[in-house]
């Protein structure tokens, strides 16, 4: 399988889907028109990585600034992904967020909360 | 001739520091408008929360009302999708808030309104809870508006006030204002 590699936009994050050192990054704001649309092709990359062509640990670094409520949606979705591949996969992810943007961290502590499964550590920039 | 300096006057006045009006709103002006808002954020030294709040709402509401008049305009020949979005200053109490208005239908009225009382009486951690109880009911759920937008715009704001004016038997204004009190810097 091949690396995914989206650039940043003004509403989109930066998408870095790397199979080869195992890394999953996005990092930038996240207010598509249509989420799910946008992030179709991403989440098909994971169903496909995480279907036996997953490296042996995998680092998730997910750094959102900020996000409309069905990116928000979208993001859980992604972890629901991430959590039922945690069972098969060695997974270390991190919300990357700014000391003083409180709401990223809240927005991290409702995923922490959520996938009880899932090891998020919160991450101060 | 348009006196555009009794606009501006007005605009001063009322603390505004963005406004937009009529037309159709689509997502490359809201991009902009956001980008817009961020400089103003920076220039003026706010709280990162607080600009993160501001423009979350921001984002919600102007996306609310391009989805909304998207779906009408298809639907309805004669439906005016002019919309209204204002982001401002209070001085005196050292807030901001963010005003969205539009014209909707009775129909629509009755499904929004439901919503929005739903969400005002809720404190943080009620709102929180609803919050979270919405996003997993819609997991693998692709449609828009499932709920969760008026929950992230309490979370994010201190007090909303709403008004549906009726301007005829079919038609509401309907205006919606998320006020957010600045947090000082440490």
């Amino acid at each position: 399988m091949q690396k995914l590699h989206l650039k940043v936009t003004n509403y989109t994050p930066e998408i870095l889907l790397d199979c080869d050192n195992g890394i999953i990054s996005m990092v930038g704001k996240s207010y598509p028109e249509n989420t799910f649309e946008f992030y179709k092709p991403v989440m098909e990359w994971l169903e496909d990585y995480f279907d036996g062509n997953a490296k042996e640990k995998t680092i998730v670094n997910m750094e959102i600034i900020y996000f409309n409520s069905s990116s928000s949606k979208l993001f859980f979705d992604f972890f629901d992904l991430l959590e039922e591949a945690s069972s098969d996969n060695k997974l270390d992810i991190n919300w990357i967020y700014d000391e003083e943007n409180e709401s990223a961290l809240e927005a991290g502590e409702d995923f922490q909360e959520d996938f009880e499964e899932l090891t998020i550590n919160l991450v101060k920039k | 001739m348009l006196d555009i300096n009794r606009l501006e006057n007005i605009l001063e006045d009322d603390g505004i520091v963005f406004l937009s009006y009529g037309g159709f709103l689509s997502q490359a002006l809201i991009s902009g408008m956001t980008e817009a808002l961020e400089k103003e954020s920076k220039i003026n030294d706010i709280n990162m929360t607080t600009s993160s709040n501001i423009l979350t709402i921001f984002i919600e509401l102007s996306q609310n009302m391009m989805n909304y008049s998207k779906v009408k305009t298809s639907s309805d020949d004669s439906f005016d999708s002019k919309g209204l979005i204002v982001v401002g200053y209070c001085k005196d109490d050292d807030s901001y808030y963010v005003l969205s208005r539009n014209i909707i239908s009775h129909d629509d009225k009755r499904t929004i309104e439901p919503k929005i009382e739903q969400v005002i009486p809720l404190n943080k951690a009620e709102l929180k809870i609803l919050y979270r109880d919405l996003r997993k009911s819609g997991k693998g759920m692709h449609d828009k508006g499932a709920g969760i937008g008026f929950v992230e715009v309490a979370r994010r704001c201190d007090s909303i006030e709403y008004n549906f004016s009726p301007i005829d038997d079919e038609k509401y204004y309907y205006a919606f204002k998320a006020i957010i009190k600045n947090k000082q810097k440490d």
